[in-house]
């Protein structure tokens, strides 16, 4: 159901051909060679400039010989594009079209709107610039209506010519944010760090407009999916300050855009000894976009290069809000457990960040652990929407092939949101906001 | 006083997920997990050897399966993540699908807790948006529907019983609402309160007479169903009580077993109102426990007429407990 399997390995063959090779084969992160920076690739001349060129020239050849005017257009969400469907982009099934002038003026209007995005995307290409589809809305309001029908018009022009979006020069307008001690080098030369002091996260910009990274001595990468996390984060400096070393924090602030999977892509392609993490919420919604950025979405799946299977789960689950409630209950509960029989185990708890936890200097407060917001506060119960959703990805976790750990994990811990009927935000497992110190738990586990 | 109770036998990893649901049989129990099987393991073997398995039953896992408490045996329902009801009925020794009620068929909420008669005859479903629907299985029509809130808009019901004389219908909802209902006359007889936190069990004793609600609050109430009113808790002091998600009463009504997140398996004294028995074998979170009805089953070695029950959850295994004989 995912395209991962094929096309990642298609894509990351391109992706190695890089002239920096020494600094990928030979991962060290001594700082002389840490600092070399990675090389990616330009891509080769894409089929799309050629095909977008062959379609205006058919469109120029119909005006003149007064033949209806057509351009093909698939749409990913057509009927017959099933979850399953192996054949890409149409070759089994045929093509749809937009003709003008067409039936109706709703007709006309829709070939009117995709012949401009058509053209955009030439001049974009033949001028090596990228085009936001934000601009391509705002170029013509009237025409398009709105930002979705742009949005839609867009993947499906691109699914329909079996390219990326941004083999057509269009992306979506940066929403991604990235804060850590690495370099973007862009292709129009200027360097892009992502450690100013005192900054909070800067946009994170197109792959394509990426020509190096400088990785200096990153070990791992950390996606969020809030926003609010993430700042926090990047405010306190945790990308440096970590217990597990230097590191990157992502957020593409709540469900993932392709620029940010893009880049999470490419990161975990140059540089495969990154440790790579997700922190989402402890709800339906947060598992999906997990998933996504793993796997891919599936009105995306024509996109390569988009996700990152590596990709493991660092939270929250449920043994997060649960360990912490059975903390409590275990030191309260001592001595009163009646005629209790065989082996009384006590409630044992891992919380491995409470050991060696004394030897750094912070400025974090420790707080008692009893203090700490038990999980009956930061926890909500499911809203019957977050249930259906719930089935919905367990429906796709049970459909895809080969039911792995990871879908047994996923499985597991949806069953226990929908059986337990609550929900919790990254906020349940931090400390009066400081959720750092859980973090260096977690990270220095996976993390060597 | 306490009991004692002993570790009579453990089936490790009877599921490859956790075990969500128990419901026993005079000679079987049966138990779902999250993944798509039930199994069945004979009672009357100090073995408890694995009798059936039903492959595929529900695909996405299965949250809920019961007997008739008191029944026969003979017929079961279970209720899948998918929101699929299967009723199951029992012929030599070996379960078959007897009918399949698809999530559209429930209109509107999604299909949660479920429910038998003690005549087999009628099955209780509860829904999300706080409906609680009765069947019945020959007929295979629905006969009632309760509404515990204005159409459609009730609290989610995550817990149903029937008591065993037929007569009474309650539910245990998420805002902590505890409903009874009186089937001969089909409306609501009492609205409970007493727990303010989400009731994830409610069971009527088998007398009739009591009704035993928990969840949330970590604390077990007991109401009286001839005036309705709230007679008592079941609490050990703690600041903290873990949830509690599964409660069942002996067959005589003597006491109250509970299960909870903690991993605790407690029995209750249900009129001295203390908890004689706790065992914390495992620290991972219970999500069922059962009784074994009192039968004459033929009686292994080590199985003696004692009382039995079992306990499963997040550890994936059936954990059987007896009563020490000579106390």
């Amino acid at each position: 159901m995912f395209s991962f399997s094929g096309a990642q390995q298609h894509g990351s063959m391109n992706m190695t051909q890089t002239s920096d090779a020494p600094a990928r084969h030979h991962p060290s992160l001594s700082p002389e060679i840490g600092s070399r920076a990675v090389q990616i690739p330009l891509g080769t001349q894409t089929p799309a400039i050629s095909q977008i060129e062959a379609l205006l020239e058919s469109i120029v050849d119909a005006v003149c010989t007064g033949n209806e005017l057509v351009i093909p257009y698939q749409s990913i969400r057509s009927p017959n594009h099933g979850a399953n469907s192996q054949p890409r982009h149409g070759e089994s099934r045929p093509l749809d079209v937009v003709k003008f002038p067409g039936r109706t003026v709703q007709e006309a209007k829709r070939f009117e709107a995709l012949f401009r995005i058509i053209e955009m995307s030439h001049e974009a290409l033949l001028s090596g610039n990228l085009i936001t589809k934000r601009n391509i809305y705002y170029q013509n309001p009237d025409l398009f209506r709105s930002q979705s029908v742009v949005d839609d018009m867009v993947d499906n022009l691109a699914f329909t010519l079996g390219v990326g979006r941004e083999d057509l020069s269009i992306v979506a307008a940066a929403k991604g944010l990235i804060s850590g001690p690495i370099d973007l080098i862009l292709r129009d030369g200027s360097t892009h760090s992502c450690d100013i002091a005192g900054d909070t996260g800067s946009l994170l910009p197109s792959i394509s407009s990426i020509q190096k990274i400088n990785f200096r001595a990153t070990r791992w990468v950390l996606v969020i999916e809030k926003e609010a996390t993430f700042r926090t984060l990047a405010a306190s400096q945790y990308s440096t300050t970590s217990r597990a070393g230097h590191g990157i924090l992502i957020t593409a602030k709540g469900f993932p855009d392709l620029t940010t999977r893009r880049f999470l892509s490419v990161l975990s392609t140059l540089r495969p000894e990154l440790e790579l993490f997700v922190l989402v919420d402890f709800d339906p919604h947060g598992v999906a976009i997990m998933r996504t950025y793993r796997y891919g979405s599936r009105r995306l799946d024509h996109e390569e290069n988009a996700t990152a299977p590596k990709l493991r789960w660092l939270g929250i689950i449920s043994d997060d809000i649960f360990n912490e409630a059975a903390h409590v209950q275990g030191t309260s509960d001592i001595g009163h457990s009646q005629a209790s029989q065989g082996t009384a185990s006590q409630v044992s708890v891992a919380d491995s960040f409470d050991g060696s936890q004394s030897e750094r200097p912070t400025k974090r407060a420790r707080t008692n652990k009893l203090q700490r917001r038990g999980p009956s506060e930061s926890i909500l119960p499911l809203t019957r929407h977050d249930r259906r959703k719930a089935v919905e990805v367990m429906k796709e976790v049970s459909g895809a092939e080969s039911m792995s750990d990871d879908g047994a994990e996923q499985m597991r811990e949806l069953q226990r949101m929908l059986m337990l009927n609550i929900k919790a935000e990254i906020q349940a497992v931090d400390n009066y906001g400081d959720i750092s110190e859980w973090l260096d738990g977690k990270l220095s586990k996976h993390v060597v | 006083m306490s009991k004692q109770y002993l570790t009579a036998h453990t089936v490790d990893e009877a599921h490859p997920a956790e075990i969500f649901s128990l419901a026993p049989t005079p000679t079987t129990l049966l138990s779902a997990s999250g993944s798509s099987a039930l199994r069945v393991h004979s009672t009357t073997d100090a073995t408890f050897p694995l009798q059936q398995t039903i492959p595929d039953a529900h695909k996405l896992g299965c949250h809920h399966v019961c007997t008739a408490r008191g029944g026969l045996g003979a017929v079961a329902a279970s209720v899948g993540f998918g929101g699929e009801i299967k009723v199951w009925a029992c012929d030599a020794n070996e379960w078959r699908l007897q009918w399949e009620l698809p999530p559209s068929k429930t209109d509107g909420g999604d299909v949660w807790a479920v429910a038998l008669s003690a005549d087999e005859g009628y099955l209780a479903c509860t829904t999300s948006d706080g409906r609680i629907h009765v069947w019945d299985i020959n007929g295979r029509e629905k006969i009632q529907t309760y509404e515990t809130g204005a159409r459609g808009g009730g609290s989610f019901a995550m817990a149903v019983d029937l008591s065993r004389d037929g007569r009474l219908t309650a539910s245990g909802h998420e805002s902590g609402g505890v409903y009874v209902f009186n089937n001969d006359a089909g409306r609501m007889v009492y609205s409970l309160s007493g727990l303010a936190k989400p009731v994830r069990t409610v069971a009527f004793s088998p007398g009739c007479k009591r009704l035993a609600a928990a969840g949330n609050a970590g604390v077990i109430a007991i109401y009286d169903m001839e005036h309705g009113e709230h007679v008592g808790n079941l609490t050990t002091p703690s600041s903290r009580p873990a949830w509690i998600t599964s409660l069942d009463w002996n067959d005589t009504g003597e006491y109250l077993l509970s299960g909870s997140l903690d991993g605790k398996v407690k029995v209750w004294d249900v009129a001295r109102g203390v908890c004689v028995a706790t065992h914390s074998e495992t620290d991972t979170a219970l999500w069922s426990v059962r009784w074994l009805p009192k039968t004459e089953r033929a009686l292994g070695p080590g199985m003696g007429k004692s009382e039995m029950f079992c306990a499963a959850g997040a550890s994936r295994s059936l954990a059987f407990y007896r009563e020490a004989t000579g106390s």
